[in-house]
């Protein structure tokens, strides 16, 4: 019964995502400025903790999300968010264990690298402010 | 991990799941390598947005629940709708079902198959038969030849 209410909602949710327009790449003139000012205050490793904080987290990390395709977010969400094992995501996907790595996998690697773009151009700005 | 770029590790793994001493073994590689620092920072803070991104609660509209009630309603409705026979027929089909064919089968074995009970009762009474005649042939002598083949003409015929 859990299973397939599962799998009923992550259907759901994926369908609902494949209607929403999905964007190529994120660039710095796609954030708002709460988004850029959040990624200032980052230095790696030190995060700092607050309501307000952890809301502009989350609004950039559905912008990075927005360029993935529906099932990558879906796994990348699963896995790397909710802390959900490979066969987990499998059965409430129906997608085999491989293709959910492999999912997982390239998402990671699309969302590190927009990041790194983001945080690239943060230091560069950083650069040319001094 | 020491010489080893750590670009293929923080794409291929979730960066929570990590431990302590990978951290440590990244952390120390990315002290001589600019690329894999670069990417180790963003590994980590796309980890972190990841996180805050799958704890936020989304809440469902204010009328959710009004729209769930009411299809129940609905649905209720049109069972309601259904004439009562087919309700009872619809809780009680399998019941009648294994009655019905339990009753066929039972027919079936009493009027059609043979009572071996039966069979035995008509083979006794031939044998009789067989007794009868010999004894019905009143005063004349019988050979011994003519009382056997009476008894087993009869046995032969009721088998």
């Amino acid at each position: 019964m859990e299973g397939w209410l599962t799998r009923i909602a992550t259907n759901t949710c994926l369908n609902m995502l494949r209607g929403s327009k999905r964007r190529p790449e994120l660039t710095v003139s796609d954030l708002s400025d709460d988004e850029s000012g959040w990624l200032d205050q980052q230095p790696a490793g030190e995060v700092t903790q607050s309501v307000e904080n952890n809301l502009v987290a989350a609004d950039l990390a559905d912008r990075l999300l927005g360029t993935l395709s529906p099932e990558d977010q879906q796994a990348l969400l699963m896995i790397d968010g909710e802390n959900a094992s490979i066969k987990e995501v499998a059965e409430a996907t129906g997608w085999s264990e491989s293709k959910v790595k492999v999912r997982a996998f390239r998402a990671r690697k699309k969302i590190r690298e927009s990041m790194e773009k983001l945080l690239s151009y943060k230091g560069k700005r950083a650069f040319e402010q001094k | 991990m020491k010489d080893k770029h750590i670009i293929e590790v923080v794409d291929s793994v979730a960066f929570a799941s990590l431990s302590q001493i990978e951290l440590d073994e990244m952390m120390i590689h990315t002290r001589e390598c600019a690329s894999c620092r670069s990417a180790f920072d963003a590994a980590q803070l796309s980890s972190l947005v990841i996180k805050e991104r799958a704890q936020v609660t989304i809440e469902p509209s204010p009328f959710f629940h009004t729209k769930v009630l009411a299809a129940l309603r609905e649905q209720q409705q049109a069972a309601d709708n259904v004439p009562a026979f087919m309700r009872l027929w619809k809780s009680a089909s399998a019941l009648v079902s294994s009655m019905a064919l339990a009753t066929i089968v039972l027919g079936v074995l009493t009027f059609v198959a043979p009572d071996p009970a039966t069979a035995s009762v008509e083979q006794t009474a031939s044998l009789d038969a067989a007794e009868a005649v010999i004894f019905d042939q009143g005063d004349e002598q019988l050979t011994y030849e003519q009382v056997l083949s009476a008894i087993y003409e009869e046995g032969d015929e009721a088998r």
